[in-house]
């Protein structure tokens, strides 16, 4: 413990040397501005910036890419409160109660909640990343396909579980997202499905042009319909702080998103969008006032910003720990390493210790660097409200697309963003919740990968899923909640309008290993 | 009279060096396209080449990562960009990969090997062959040994299908004659995850992604897929020497479209040729674990064409999953 400290005093000490401080900060800025354009995510940015890192030490270029990977989290709630366009992928949820807030006024309140929730979840995240990375990488590791197919289940019958509404326009939702998810390279053969000869179909459909679209466009295609007298109203400043109740019900949101994300980013796969879902149905969950969510409830802000920030962290685990990355933005950053001479391995922590601590350590930094940048920004962002309708929606719809296009030159995106967004229009008509096309197709190729690679390594036998422990357990933990579940639809214990399933026993508690 | 010097200027020039217009490129900023993102192999030799190539052409040279479906949307880019000798590209062995590849699925190939003229080849690396270290298998007459008394259960997994990590094990399997059971995943990265977890038990990876987890023990070296032994892996004997006949390489090379007029390719070629002596480029390529192992065109074509052959033989070989 002496000794961690010591290190860490150490790390410190190179941390806050105005060179790195000084890309700290860079880092942060540039995360924060990649978060707000609607398109660009942390892959994106970290992408972009990494040829510039090339001339930099070591040290300053990791220092520079985090900050972008964590200030990308902060950032991209901004655009998903006050516009209901999702910065990044993982802000989809903030969309959703963060823009109804701000359509009642309460935009500041909400924005400032994010930031600081964030902070905290970054500053407690850290401290979980410095003093548990190197068990809890071993335990991540034995985490294989079988193990990520369970867990990907598990995670969705959590969800719909918890999910409030009609289950049967949820679900259906969900499917479609994961039919999209189909579309592109079939990982195990290298075969192309559903591409029709366009070689960018071969990624697949991306989730940010779609959630970009489905929120983001969908929003402004509606208000052109509504009643230009019911605009929302910039709210006055001394309303931007929360309120002191708002505050006491934003603490447990994110004490446990923080938790969530730290564990769920561990585990390879796009963490942070994940984190972000599961905070959301928790909250909901374990609300008193379930109905509250979907027109502004704090929690439902709290919570996932919370939870994306604590994921990055976690994903750090198992790349600082034994080299290893969960997922694209790690591989970046690894990549990063190497090309300064760093193997990045088990023995990083021994052989480069400097760099370590002095990684850790602007962590710490750039979480103050960002609260202290983001809360100033509050007052200015939400002055943007202002702005009459017909001169900011054709802003928007104009950044969308520029920040749709520039993450990989691709027309293809644009296209796939305006047909989401024709689609999220048509579908908020009809009242269908469009959150869940998202979540599905974030899952869908990870669920169908981890399922093929399974029977792969089992030469097509299914016993592969209980004959490993971890994943008989999660498995088994699912068949209990769908019963739970399916019990009440045969009782219809539940009137109309009233949740399904009410069993908090069995609720969020399972998520902690 | 601003508008009319530089113009007197390039005609002195164009005399002074005999031939016309051809002589005068470079005249504007070239582009080098990487068809895979930051970070991967063909990035990684772009990026230090371009300034390189900067001093060799007195023109700014920009990399451009056109990325997608594994290569393919680059290299499609530049097999119908201008062929002006303002595109080149930077790219790994799937310019010989995918188009065998869409052949065996039964699709038109969305570019053909033929559509490129080789520039140089910059670096070559041969993969290691790993396994878990809790295998019994020391070397690989043991791993051959094992693989043909359990045919087709030894796990072995790799960056994805036509990924070097596959190809490199499948013409092993194919040398050997022995059949394992293949895992993809999604990069190289989740490959070694899974190999150290414990869920597969061999593979093949580059130099740089295996020493550092060698050394920390989290795996056994067997073999590497070159034709010489390594200097960081001294004891680690060849493929070629336990009596597999077999060479597989990571390499990456310069190629531009066919249709580039030979003056222009003749200028790229000559400013190649210096910029892989560059001291900053060979001190850049050697942190990477990527050291120069350059080839000059003519003889890059005959080597680039032997190793397509020996790729494509291999693909067709590979069971195809029944429709």
């Amino acid at each position: 413990m002496v000794e961690t400290l010591h290190s860490l005093a150490n790390g410190f000490a190179v941390a806050l040397s105005p060179e790195v401080l000084m890309y700290a900060f860079v880092g942060c800025l540039v995360g924060t501005l990649v978060g707000v354009l609607p398109g660009v995510g942390p892959l994106g940015g970290i992408s972009l910036l990494l040829p510039v890192t090339y001339g930099l030490d070591a040290t300053s270029a990791l220092v520079l890419l985090a900050g972008i990977y964590y200030g990308a989290m902060y950032g991209g709630s901004t655009t998903s409160i006050l516009m209901r366009i999702p910065g990044e992928a993982a802000s989809v949820m903030t969309c959703i109660d963060g823009y109804a807030m701000t359509q009642k006024g309460r935009g500041g309140a909400a924005l400032a909640i994010a930031a600081v929730g964030s902070f905290v979840a970054g500053t407690l995240s850290i401290l979980g990343l410095m003093l548990l990375a190197p068990p809890l990488a071993e335990f991540a590791l034995r985490f294989g396909p079988p193990e990520n197919f369970a867990l990907m289940v598990l995670g969705l019958l959590v969800l719909a579980y918890m999910s409030s509404g009609p289950i049967t326009r949820s679900l259906s939702m969900a499917a479609l997202g994961l039919l999209l998810g189909m579309v592109g390279m079939d990982t195990m053969t290298g075969l192309f499905r559903f591409d029709y000869g366009v070689s960018e179909l071969g990624d697949g459909i991306g989730i940010v042009p779609v959630a970009v679209g489905l929120f983001g466009i969908s929003e402004i295609l509606l208000s052109a319909g509504r009643d230009s007298k019911a605009e929302i109203r910039a709210p006055r400043l001394r309303e931007l702080l929360p309120t002191r109740q708002e505050w006491r019900a934003s603490a447990a949101p994110i004490g446990r998103g923080t938790v969530l994300g730290f564990l769920i980013g561990i585990i390879p796969g796009p963490g942070h969008v994940i984190s972000s879902f599961v905070s959301y149905s928790v909250e909901r969950r374990l609300s008193r006032h379930p109905e509250r969510f979907g027109h502004g409830a704090i929690e439902g802000v709290a919570g996932p910003e919370s939870a994306n920030n604590s994921a990055t962290s976690g994903a750090f685990v198992p790349m600082l720990a034994l080299g290893l990355p969960s997922g694209a933005v790690p591989a970046i950053m690894l990549a990063a390493m190497m090309i300064h001479g760093i193997a990045p391995g088990p023995l990083l922590m021994q052989q480069q210790p400097e760099l370590f601590w002095a990684v850790i350590a602007s962590m710490y930094v750039g979480n103050v660097v960002l609260l202290i940048l983001n809360l100033p920004f509050v007052g200015i962002f939400v002055n943007i409200l202002r702005i009459p309708y017909s001169y900011l929606y054709p802003a928007l719809l104009a950044f969308a697309t520029i920040g749709v296009y520039s993450v990989n030159s691709s027309v293809v995106d644009v296209w796939m963003m305006a047909v989401a967004g024709l689609a999220g229009y048509v579908l908020r008509k009809l009242d269908y919740e469009i959150a869940p096309i998202i979540l599905g197709l974030v899952l869908a190729p990870m669920i169908e990968l981890s399922f093929r690679q399974s029977l792969a390594m089992s030469a097509g036998s299914y016993s592969i899923f209980f004959t490993h422990p971890i994943s008989a357990f999660m498995l088994l933990i699912g068949l209990t909640l769908l019963l739970l579940g399916m019990r009440s639809m045969f009782t219809r214990a539940a009137g109309p309008g009233a949740l399904m399933g009410i069993e908090p026993a069995a609720g969020p508690g399972q998520k902690q290993p | 009279m601003l508008r009319t010097l530089p113009a007197g200027f390039l005609i002195l020039l164009s005399l002074a060096g005999g031939v016309a217009a051809q002589e005068a490129y470079p005249t504007r900023p070239i582009n080098l396209v990487s068809p895979y993102p930051p970070g991967g192999a063909a990035d990684l030799t772009a990026r230090p080449l371009a300034p390189a190539l900067e001093r060799a052409l007195k023109q700014p040279v920009v990399v451009v990562n056109r990325v997608g479906a594994g290569g393919a949307v680059g290299t499609q880019f530049v097999s119908t960009a201008p062929a002006d000798g303002y595109t080149l590209m930077i790219t790994v062995f799937s310019i010989s990969t995918i188009p065998e590849a869409d052949k065996v699925a039964g699709r038109k190939p969305r570019f053909t090997r033929d559509q490129f003229v080789p520039i140089a080849r910059i670096n070559a690396d041969p993969t290691m062959l790993i396994v878990h270290p809790s295998t019994p298998w020391k070397s690989v007459k043991a791993l051959v040994n094992e693989a043909k008394k359990r045919p087709n259960d030894i796990v072995f997994v790799s960056a994805g299908p036509y990924t070097v990590a596959h190809m490199a094990i499948e013409v092993f399997m194919q040398t050997a004659k022995i059949k394992m059971r293949h895992l993809p995943t999604t990069g190289g990265g989740p490959a070694m995850t899974a190999l150290i977890g414990g869920h597969a038990f061999v593979s093949a990876l580059s130099t740089g992604a295996v020493s550092p987890q060698w050394k920390a023990g989290k795996l056994r070296v067997l073999a590497n897929s070159g034709a010489k032994r390594l200097a960081a892996f001294p004891d680690t004997p060849t493929l070629k020497e336990l009596g597999y006949d077999m060479e597989v390489y990571l390499w990456t090379g310069m190629f531009a479209r066919k249709e580039v007029p030979p003056a222009i390719l003749k200028t790229v070629r000559a400013a190649v040729g210096k910029a892989v002596r560059d001291s900053e480029f060979v001190k850049a390529s050697a942190k990477m674990q990527m050291p120069p192992d350059y080839l000059d065109a003519p003889e890059f074509q005959t080597w680039w064409d032997k190793d397509s052959e020996m790729l494509a033989n291999a693909i067709r070989r590979i069971p195809q999953p029944s429709k």
